[in-house]
């Protein structure tokens, strides 16, 4: 069960959550959706796509220019509020690290907190459980943010994975937080390597089986550009074939850059799956 | 007494879980209702189903084989469900709340003209109101894009069951050549004879009509009623 802004989606529901950065550096879009008219166009643009969730960042994950909490609130807040007052039953996740900045978001009407750096600041799942907000709990092989990995190395990578994101969740849903609404992600590429990511996705299987909602956040990464040799902006198919055995396995929620893509993707497998009647078949009936 | 007839197709797409998100066969079913709905109200005793099969026999009461088509269930064998033309009709009489003492028959596909005349010699001249319900399709070669690819010859034939059924015409049905229809995949030829004889022995139709008649996925569907009663 998964519980996002008060309603219930079964294990059989996948959603698409859609990247929105205002940042001015993010790998993939490159400031793209920076300045606030193109990163409403962006909202727009994904929700007409067919995005359940935009996820909101004001800050790239690689290392690069230093960027306070008050410049990043004044990168998100705002944003966060004009989405909201535009799409009143949008969900909306913010990708933050940092309790402060956590607290101003679910304010201006975020419901779900991204903390892709893995509870590097245990204040922001106390204001999850205070906001009465979702949390996503990521695992990053404990390294500190907006730092890559190096020569890192686990016992058993799927292991470290569970015990650490349950350990969050855990302690999430004993400050608070609603158990349907503690979200757990392998975070591919985030203090790991790509052998790593690669053995999270093909045992995602291990992650869903201990009954939290898992997200994974696959989109356009180094993983995927690893694996196929290809440089970013030819990364998609790679990215879809990863979407597609998550989703076999049972992942819930994706974090993506392409919405109708996924959205297919995601459709096609719950078919294979017998969870979603096919849209229309005559062929051989007739 | 045969006291009035329906006439339905049976494709699996009928059954409304094979059809995915879309109900794409919502207006044939619709008119099969009407039809049947007209055939219940001629105040039958019994109803007797009466479609194509491998073989002609008299099946009793089974399970509709939705999972052999692909759908969700629990599997059956197919020697142990209903064939396809009766379990369209009996999930028909399921969808209309049928409350009538059904009776099911098969008469195959290459029944010769004595084999149809034996069967429908077996529905007439009871003594409780009967009404017949005939399942069959016409020619599944009626587009490039249909099962059976384009045969140009099969518009002249369902023409010909169209006129006949519309008019109540049993010599018409009577005389619907078997090989050509085994050519042109008609899945109901032996069945309108059938239904055609059996009137035959007991008069002539005294109303007749066509209520749907269309290939939206290059099979001809035909929906009809005849009644045979005076009122």
């Amino acid at each position: 069960m998964l519980r996002l802004r008060g309603r219930d989606y079964g294990a059989d529901t996948c959603l698409v959550m859609a990247i929105v950065n205002r940042t001015t550096d993010s790998f993939y879009d490159k400031g793209a959706t920076w300045a606030d008219g193109p990163a409403l166009e962006r909202v727009r643009k994904v929700v007409d796509e067919g995005a359940d969730i935009v996820d909101i960042g004001g800050i790239k994950a690689a290392p690069g220019e230093e960027i306070d909490a008050d410049e990043e609130k004044r990168r998100v807040v705002d944003f966060v509020a004009a989405v909201r007052a535009e799409f009143p039953d949008l969900i909306i996740s913010v990708d933050t690290w940092r309790a402060t900045v956590g607290e101003a978001v679910c304010q201006a009407g975020a419901d779900l907190l991204n903390d892709a750096w893995g509870g590097h600041d245990p204040g922001l799942a106390e204001v999850a459980a205070e906001q009465g907000a979702a949390l996503v709990c990521t695992h990053t092989g404990g390294i500190t943010p907006r730092t890559r990995p190096h020569r890192v190395a686990y016992d058993d990578v799927v292991r470290d994975a569970i015990d650490s994101t349950v350990a969050q969740a855990e302690r999430a849903v004993a400050l608070g937080v609603d158990p349907a609404s503690a979200i757990i992600d392998p975070a591919h590429d985030f203090g790991k390597n790509t052998w790593h990511s690669l053995e999270l996705t093909r045992r995602l299987d291990e992650m869903v089986a201990t009954g939290r909602p898992v997200l994974v956040s696959l989109s356009n990464k180094d993983f995927v550009g690893e694996s196929l040799d290809l440089p970013v902006g030819e990364r998609l198919t790679g990215t879809l074939a990863a979407t597609a055995v998550s989703a076999w396995h049972g992942a819930q929620v994706y974090r993506v850059h392409e919405v109708a893509e996924t959205r297919q993707v995601l459709d096609m497998v719950a078919s294979i799956r017998g969870v979603r009647p096919p849209a229309r078949t005559v062929r051989g009936l007739a | 007494m045969i006291v009035g007839t329906a006439v339905c197709p049976h494709p699996p797409l009928l059954l409304r879980e094979l059809t995915g998100g879309e109900d794409v066969a919502a207006p044939v079913r619709e008119a099969c209702h009407g039809v049947l709905a007209e055939l219940t109200a001629a105040a039958p005793d019994r109803l007797i189903v009466v479609g194509g099969g491998d073989t002609t026999a008299e099946h009793t009461d089974a399970p509709v084989p939705a999972r052999a088509y692909g759908g969700a269930g629990t599997p059956v064998a197919q020697a142990d469900a209903l064939p396809l033309s009766l379990a369209v009709a009996r999930r028909l009489l399921g969808e209309t709340g049928n409350a009538l003492p059904v009776e099911l028959h098969t008469v195959a596909h290459d029944a010769d003209a004595d084999e149809v005349a034996r069967v429908a010699a077996g529905l007439a001249g009871r003594g409780e109101r009967v009404g017949l319900l005939v399942m069959g399709d016409g020619s599944a070669r009626r587009g490039v894009k249909a099962p059976g690819h384009l045969d140009e010859r099969s518009f002249a034939f369902d023409d010909t069951v169209h006129r006949a059924v519309s008019e109540g015409d049993t010599a018409a049905l009577a005389g619907l050549d078997a090989a050509l229809a085994e050519e042109l995949m008609v899945a109901g030829r032996a069945a309108w004879q059938v239904m055609a004889a059996a009137v035959e022995i007991e008069g002539a139709p005294v109303s007749a009509g066509v209520r749907y008649a269309d290939d939206p996925f290059g099979v001809q569907y035909l929906v009809g009623v005849w009644t045979c009663e005076s009122s």
